[in-house]
């Protein structure tokens, strides 16, 4: 079994992540990220007798909210939380017209 | 004068008699505080605000037994008002704009928050060296670590600073260090607290909980801060009680499960030998306790990676440069915001796990890991129900050793992991935790047991570990009582 992942294996990844990897940080992800994936594919070999799913331990029936009214929050605040913003809009670089 | 080292009982009685005012244990916090300066336990001090709310509080009746007492919060619950970095460059600047429930709560109680703890950057790791903003260090030996993630927290309450903290615990993060730092952390029951304002790691096993110098205190702190709350729908519709109140009563008969694994050789010879004296001493006051088989135990890492990190990969998406938080200069096109800003602001041990999770949840995979992990779950709160039929409360040691060396390498990714391998099962079932120190190895380095309880059943749990905490009477103070 190889000791690592191949650099296209780990920039897949990235990109599913959405981070920039840089030439020097590839060579230990390719490391790195196949000891944890190694040790998470053991979940594969455990046996389960049941196929009864635990998402967490909730057991109460889920119940919304009443669609009344509230507080909310200023959006002015909201909006100075924003790296980027003018008035009441967050600025992002231009999308439309980008090819996909 | 030196207050905080008195109980908050005392406290509680010096305040209501106006023997002393809220800004005199304000003043002593920041005091110790900057003496234990470099233990590095906090990230931001909240200090004009916490002197202007003591001295508001003289003109208020002492209304109840937390009224005035000066608390440190873990840096990734929000604090309106008062910076939240979650111990990374990418919430460095990060000002939030209101309050996590248990803010709101330990407010309505006039507890006053004296700042933000140092802590593992989002909550990743078992050492909180991952934080950007350093380690803090363990105040029985700063060579060694403090634990993590709540390190911070754990450090400011073994420092004796202040008597109260609130951690945050996925796989450990208020029990391990509580070990490790000699104190006792609970990390309650899954949905026994509001998750509301605590940035989220893994949703499914987040839990906030109290960490203090001792037993009563950390059940006072608990009666504080637990509810239902319509801003976290997990979070559980139980009538308040007091948690306080199976403290100092009779052990006896109380049946009690050790599981074989937690005592196997993965755990060290002197915490193994501690854990033994105090099992000893359970039996000597009439308690039952056996040593039980269960399954699913030797495989809490491997469910635990699978869980954490999915989550941790979907919870991390918010990050997004867009928002809030920090954002890469000079981006060329939106990926760029999203791929720089990412790259920039989270640091080695975060990006690890997200790109895991993303790999975990991506396509088939998702089938293959993740629903795995979730029939694997199953089978393991099966496992602890089929114990609580027989028994009260489950036992080991809460870490396999004691707090290591600060120099050892963080380059290997599993390590974290490992750390917490016995603590990590009851977030995965999410059931109650709590740790409660026994003793010291060799290098004097506090030995935790670690308390597993069965569904809302907190008040036990303190029951048993009052129990130890009067018998064993240790001093519990770094260089010893002053």
């Amino acid at each position: 079994m190889d000791d690592r992942l191949s650099k296209e294996e780990v920039l897949h990844v990235a990109e599913l992540a959405r981070i920039a990897i840089s030439e020097s940080e590839l060579e230990k992800y390719q490391i790195q990220l196949k000891q944890i994936m190694d040790s998470v594919d053991k979940i594969k070999e455990v046996e389960v007798n049941d196929e009864k799913m635990l998402i967490a331990n909730w057991s109460e029936p889920t119940k919304l909210r009443e669609d009344t009214a509230g507080e909310m929050l200023n959006p002015k605040e909201v909006i100075g939380n924003a790296p980027r913003h003018s008035g009441n809009y967050i600025e992002v670089p231009v999308v439309i017209g980008e090819e996909s | 004068m030196k207050y905080l080292n008195k109980s908050v009982l005392e406290l509680h009685e010096l305040l209501k008699d106006k023997k002393i005012k809220p800004i005199d244990l304000v003043e002593e916090a920041f005091a110790n505080i900057e003496e234990n300066k470099e233990l590095n336990a906090y990230i931001t001090l909240n200090k004009e605000e916490a002197i202007k709310q003591a001295k508001e509080l003289e003109n208020k009746e002492v209304d109840n037994v937390l009224f005035g007492m000066p608390i440190a919060i873990k840096d990734n619950i929000v604090t309106k008002d008062l910076l939240t970095t979650c111990a990374s460059h990418m919430l460095e600047n990060f000002t939030p704009i209101y309050d996590a429930t248990v803010i709101e709560k330990i407010k309505s109680k006039n507890m006053i928050i004296i700042g933000k703890t140092n802590m593992d950057e989002f909550a990743m790791g078992s050492t909180s060296r991952t934080s950007y903003f350093g380690s803090p260090l363990n105040p029985w030996n700063k060579e060694r670590i403090s634990g993590g993630s709540s390190g911070g927290s754990a450090v400011t309450i073994a420092a004796r600073d202040l008597p109260f903290a609130l951690g945050s615990d996925t796989g450990g993060s208020i029990r391990q260090p509580s070990s490790y730092c000699g104190i006792v952390g609970m990390k309650p029951t899954y949905g026994r607290v509001s998750r509301y304002g605590l940035i989220a790691f893994a949703s499914s096993m987040d839990q906030i909980g109290p960490m203090t110098k001792n037993v009563y205190e950390n059940a006072l702190l608990l009666n504080a801060i637990v509810g239902k709350d319509n801003k976290d729908l997990t979070s559980a519709n139980k009538e308040a009680e007091d948690f306080t109140r199976l403290i100092g009563k009779d052990i006896k008969d109380m049946k009690i499960a050790v599981p074989k694994y937690f005592m196997s050789d993965i755990v060290s010879n002197e915490v193994k030998l501690k854990i033994e004296e105090t099992i000893n001493l359970l039996k000597n006051a009439g308690a039952v306790v056996d040593y039980v088989d269960m399954k699913y135990l030797d495989q809490a890492v491997t469910l635990y990676q699978v869980i954490a990190l999915g989550e941790a990969s979907s919870n991390l998406a918010r990050f997004d440069g867009i928002r809030y938080g920090f954002s890469a200069e000079n981006p060329e096109n939106i990926k760029d915001v999203y791929f720089k800003t990412r790259q920039e602001g989270f640091g080695t041990e975060v990006k690890r796990r997200i790109m895991v999770g993303a790999h975990i949840l991506s396509g088939e995979n998702a089938k293959v890991y993740y629903d795995k992990a979730m029939s694997v779950r199953a089978a393991m709160r099966d496992e602890f129900k089929r114990i609580y039929k027989d028994y009260d409360l489950i036992i080991g040691p809460t870490a396999t050793t004691t707090a290591y060396a600060q120099t050892e390498s963080l380059d290997d990714p599993l390590k974290s992991f490992l750390d917490d391998v016995l603590v990590n099962p009851a977030n995965m079932a999410g059931l109650p935790g709590l740790n409660v120190p026994v003793g010291f190895d060799n290098s004097n380095m506090p030995i935790g047991m670690h308390i597993i309880g069965n569904d809302f059943d907190e008040a036990r749990m303190y029951q048993l570990a009052s129990y130890i905490e009067k018998e064993l009477n240790l001093d519990l103070t770094p260089g010893g009582e002053k």
